[in-house]
């Protein structure tokens, strides 16, 4: 007498295992990756952009007169613009360029206008009763920066049927504080095309 | 006519002379400006082998002429790459930097993409983020 209930048990096997196959192959799988590799999954900013702009305009910088003839010259970082149709956090590209620069040890930076405000309360603090008073960081004694950094990033996007078109170009400025002049400027362009098919 | 023999004699010796000391301008453990230790260059093709490297999918573009010149006191590298095909060829480069003790200088750099077209040359420029770094390599990879 043959066991049906065993028959059909035995016949939906491969079923199960193809589900459980399916289900396998389905699943997400995290790995690190290398952080300066070239990052093309979309044709907006990308981390590579980024990279490439702090890279590029560090290196321009440390060659301007500004920086070689003068003496470890203090500067203080502003705004970048961002005048692209996109959201680009520009302070984490300036942030770049600060870092890079201030590991060149040939630059030194002054508090930028953004960090101002915890830097007047860190000093007004530090006038407390708490504090010794031969130890604290005195009203009066920060150091203007000589040059200001400041700049702007500008896109052009073209988009037909099949193709995206994508031109970046970040510009960067060095002025010297006390008399106005600019003392260097340079850009950086970035083209990408995406197209599909 | 000996005198003659003699005077054509005394220039060719001029002449050689003169092209040796040329290279002599060159300072010890350099070709063509860049820094190239006890390592033997005596051509711009030897230093080219020498000095750029590939990594990963190796790419038909090759590096043919290299200069390295010194701005304030940082190494500033002048590479030529050229792309023998009939076919667009896209690559990255990036250049690694090394200090007097032959360790890394630098942080790896970014990978910068290139696109070169047919029968094409382009010159690509470094420049150390440091003036601890007195050598280079140049690293290609391809983008194909």
């Amino acid at each position: 007498m043959i066991d049906l209930s065993r028959t059909r048990r035995l016949a939906l096997l491969p079923l199960f295992a193809a589900v459980a196959l399916a289900a396998g192959c389905a699943q997400e799988q995290t790995r690190y990756g290398d952080q300066r590799s070239i990052e093309t999954v979309t044709n907006q900013f990308s981390s590579t952009d980024l990279q490439m702009i702090a890279e590029s305009m560090t290196r321009s910088m440390l060659q301007s007169s500004a920086i070689v003839s003068g003496n470890l010259p203090i500067v203080t970082v502003q705004e970048v613009k961002n005048k692209t149709s996109e959201y680009i956090d520009t302070r984490a590209v300036t942030d770049s360029i600060r870092s890079e620069l201030q590991k060149s040890g040939k630059v030194r930076f002054a508090v930028d206008a953004a960090a101002m405000q915890q830097q007047v309360e860190e000093v007004e603090r530090q006038q407390g009763e708490y504090y010794d008073k031969e130890q604290t960081a005195e009203k009066g004694r920060m150091v203007g920066a000589q040059y200001r950094m400041e700049g702007n990033i500008i896109s052009i996007v073209k988009q037909a049927k099949d193709i995206r078109d994508v031109y970046y170009k970040f510009n960067l400025q060095l002025w010297n504080v006390r008399n106005g002049l600019l003392e260097w400027s340079d850009e950086k362009e970035i083209r990408k095309t995406t197209t599909k098919g | 006519m000996k005198r003659t023999w003699m005077i054509i004699a005394l220039l060719a010796a001029a002449f050689a002379y003169g092209c040796a000391t040329k290279k002599g301008f060159e300072k010890p453990g350099f070709a063509f400006g860049c820094p190239i230790g006890d390592t033997k260059v005596s051509s711009m093709d030897d230093l080219v082998k020498f000095k750029v490297l590939s990594e990963g999918k190796r790419t038909t573009i090759v590096a043919t002429e290299m200069r390295c010149t010194m701005t304030g006191d940082l190494l500033k590298i002048d590479v030529n790459l050229n792309n023998d095909s009939s076919k667009v060829k896209r690559v990255a480069y990036k250049f690694r930097w090394i200090d007097r003790e032959g360790m890394r200088a630098w942080e790896e750099e970014v990978w910068k993409p290139l696109l070169m077209y047919e029968n094409s040359n382009i010159a690509v420029s470094g420049v150390a983020p440091t003036n601890k770094a007195v050598d280079f390599r140049l690293i290609l990879l391809s983008q194909e």
